[in-house]
């Protein structure tokens, strides 16, 4: 579409005015990050990277992040495998209650989570199960769930029944299809899916204040720090907790971008 | 081969829920033949290939291939195949891997694959550097040839094919409709194909069937369901048509109320002392002041006339509704919106469609 002169310099200044709006406050936490200071303060009179040297030597820190790492990727495999068989089962196959799951299944994400943490806190207690960062996969799971079966499902639902079909009907069993047709047709979602439970669980906070019991994820800890006993960490592990997702995403680009090179490199030398 | 028929339906029974898709369907179908199931959207005629390349169960009835039952038999390990009307190509595949689908899951070596993909190409009048397109890549008619080289590379008894043309525009429909024939005549395969368009099933089959809200009404030669229809419903769908209700004496005779018949005036395949309808295609119906005689002639006010391309079409109202009138372009006659026209047709033009049976 052809836009005048006028409507690109106004979505210009637009675009700019967002994009600032949304990074500033991560661009001064960067800015704090680099302060010698022990107190957040500006503006900033000295700066340094010692806080990095010490939160990568800090046996709290690995601790805490490797809390954070353990809950977010079991919580991203088991998620990603009730979503590939939830959305499947929502989208593409006709059956009793079908709408009323559709339904229920979104609902715990319009939960307030703070109470559905406190809840399961309740629940695990009753049943005698004593609280670590295992419970809190179980309730980040009940949250997240939901989210990554509704990104499988936006794809299942793109997808023509008839494909499967067509290739049932040239012989391919149920296994074959699944791995030959369904599975690659919906790896983008799959994939976005994945990405979103790991940032949602890796950045959680009201659902694991809960139900880690004597364990702390890493946003429990800046929690913490920050209502008592401030540490000068806590910029420090906040950025580099960004930088750790954003590689992440490339990470992920990345994969999909060779996965996607080596097929046509594959299919060229045939 | 035995006396029984290659493909063989007994009876076949399709209910959903309380509805009935398919009421006891008897079909037999020739080796090699090119039959066409016609029928308007609610027909069956979905259902029925659906049961027939194994892709629902059947409520009652039995399928026979070669004499032997294939009905409880699951799609993959039937010998049939089936173009989707929406192609179903792998749009994560190329055209080249598409094709190769059937024969991969068969185990068959890569260079042998490769070797027969590219066969098919050939066959399909596509280009070998094809192989390594992307579907998406592909133009409407260049998928369909695709889709028929996947499904021919499978080698099926039976091809099945579900309005596989249905989505195309006007002349790439038919030229592909004739390729089919043509496809049809090189392969010597088994060729079922299901449309709702007459004009498809008349170019390429062999035989029709007609299916009207669940069960067959007709199966012929394409000519013989144009030009004996056994319903006032196969007359209607098979094109424009005039149909006059009659009633037939003895030897041949017929009395109408609508039309004036010439004395002496016989139907000669008629049944004698029954309550019918008279039919005639609009291309012979002529005007009656042309200085010919006709067996039956009628009068009425000129409606409209319309351009059908090599075709002229007029629309006469009369005491029996509005009458079509068809003539070539060449033979097109002036005449002016409101006048008084008189149209007549022979008894040898006609059919006599009996209401009674």
């Amino acid at each position: 579409m052809n836009a005048s002169r006028l409507t690109r310099t106004v979505l210009f200044i637009y675009g700019i005015a967002m994009i600032a709006f949304l990074y500033l406050p991560l661009v001064s936490v960067g800015f704090a990050s680099v302060s010698q200071s022990r107190y957040l303060s500006f503006p900033i009179k000295r700066y340094s990277t010692k806080w990095y040297g010490e939160a990568l030597e800090s046996s709290t820190v690995s601790e805490l992040l490797l809390t954070s790492l353990s809950v977010a990727l079991l919580v991203t495999v088991i998620a990603l495998v009730f979503a590939f068989f939830g959305a499947l089962a929502f989208a593409r196959y006709q059956w009793r209650f079908r709408n009323t799951f559709q339904k229920l299944i979104l609902l715990p994400i319009f939960f307030p989570q703070t109470v559905l943490g406190l809840a399961l806190l309740m629940w695990f207690n009753s049943l005698g199960i004593i609280p670590t960062w295992k419970t809190a996969v179980v309730a980040h799971l009940i949250w997240i769930t939901p989210i990554a079966t509704l990104i499988v499902a936006i794809r299942a639902y793109s997808f023509d029944p008839a494909l499967e079909e067509a290739a049932r009907d040239m012989g391919a069993g149920t296994f074959t299809v699944l791995r030959e047709i369904t599975l690659p047709l919906l790896m983008p979602g799959i994939v976005s899916a994945g990405l979103f439970a790991f940032l949602l669980s890796w950045g959680n906070f009201p659902l694991s204040l809960f139900t880690t019991g004597a364990d702390s994820t890493l946003p429990e800890w800046l929690y913490a720090k920050m209502v008592s006993g401030y540490s000068p960490l806590v910029p420090t592990l906040g950025i580099m907790s960004v930088v750790g997702s954003f590689l992440l995403i490339l990470f992920a680009v990345a994969v999909v971008w060779l996965m996607r090179a080596n097929k046509e490199a594959r299919t060229a030398q045939d | 081969m035995d006396s029984s028929p290659f493909l063989r339906l007994r009876g076949v029974v399709k209910s959903f829920g309380t509805f009935t898709a398919l009421d006891r369907i008897d079909l037999d179908i020739n080796e090699g033949e090119f039959f066409t199931i016609v029928g308007p959207s609610g027909s069956g005629k979905s259902t029925l290939i659906r049961l027939l390349v194994g892709m629902d169960d059947l409520t009652d009835g039995e399928i026979r291939l070669r004499d032997k039952r294939i009905d409880d038999t699951p799609a993959n390990l039937r010998p049939t195949c089936m173009v989707f009307q929406s192609l179903a190509l792998f749009p994560h595949m190329t055209v080249g891997q598409n094709i190769e689908f059937p024969l991969k899951l068969r185990k068959e070596a890569p260079d042998r694959r490769k070797a027969r993909a590219l066969e098919l190409l050939d066959l399909l009048r596509l280009p070998q550097s094809y192989y390594d397109k992307r579907i998406s890549q592909c133009s409407g008619g260049e998928k369909q040839r695709v889709a028929l080289a996947r499904a021919l590379a499978f080698d099926p008894e039976i091809l099945f094919f579900d309005e596989p043309l249905s989505a195309l525009d006007y002349r790439l429909r038919k030229t592909l409709e004739k390729e089919l024939k043509d496809l049809h005549a090189r392969t010597g395969k088994t060729f079922v194909y299901i449309t709702h368009s007459l004009e498809e099933a008349m170019v390429m089959s062999d035989r029709i069937a007609i299916m009207k809200e669940g069960r067959i009404e007709q199966i012929s030669e394409a000519d013989e369901i144009y030009g004996a229809p056994v319903s006032r419903f196969v007359a209607e769908f098979m094109g424009e048509v005039n149909l006059f209700g009659v009633t037939t004496g003895g030897d041949g005779t017929v009395t109408s109320d609508v039309l004036t018949v010439r004395p002496g005036a016989t139907l000669a395949k008629a049944p004698a002392g029954a309550r019918g309808l008279l039919m005639v295609r609009p291309e012979y119906v002529r005007f009656a002041d042309d200085g010919d005689s006709y067996d039956f002639t009628l009068s009425g006010t000129l409606h409209g006339e319309y351009a059908l391309g090599s075709r002229i079409q007029y629309e006469i109202e009369t005491a029996a509704g509005m009458v079509t009138v068809e003539k070539l372009r060449e033979d097109r006659r002036a005449v002016a919106e409101g006048e008084q026209l008189t149209v007549g047709f022979n008894a040898r033009n006609t059919h006599f469609i009996d209401e009674a049976a």
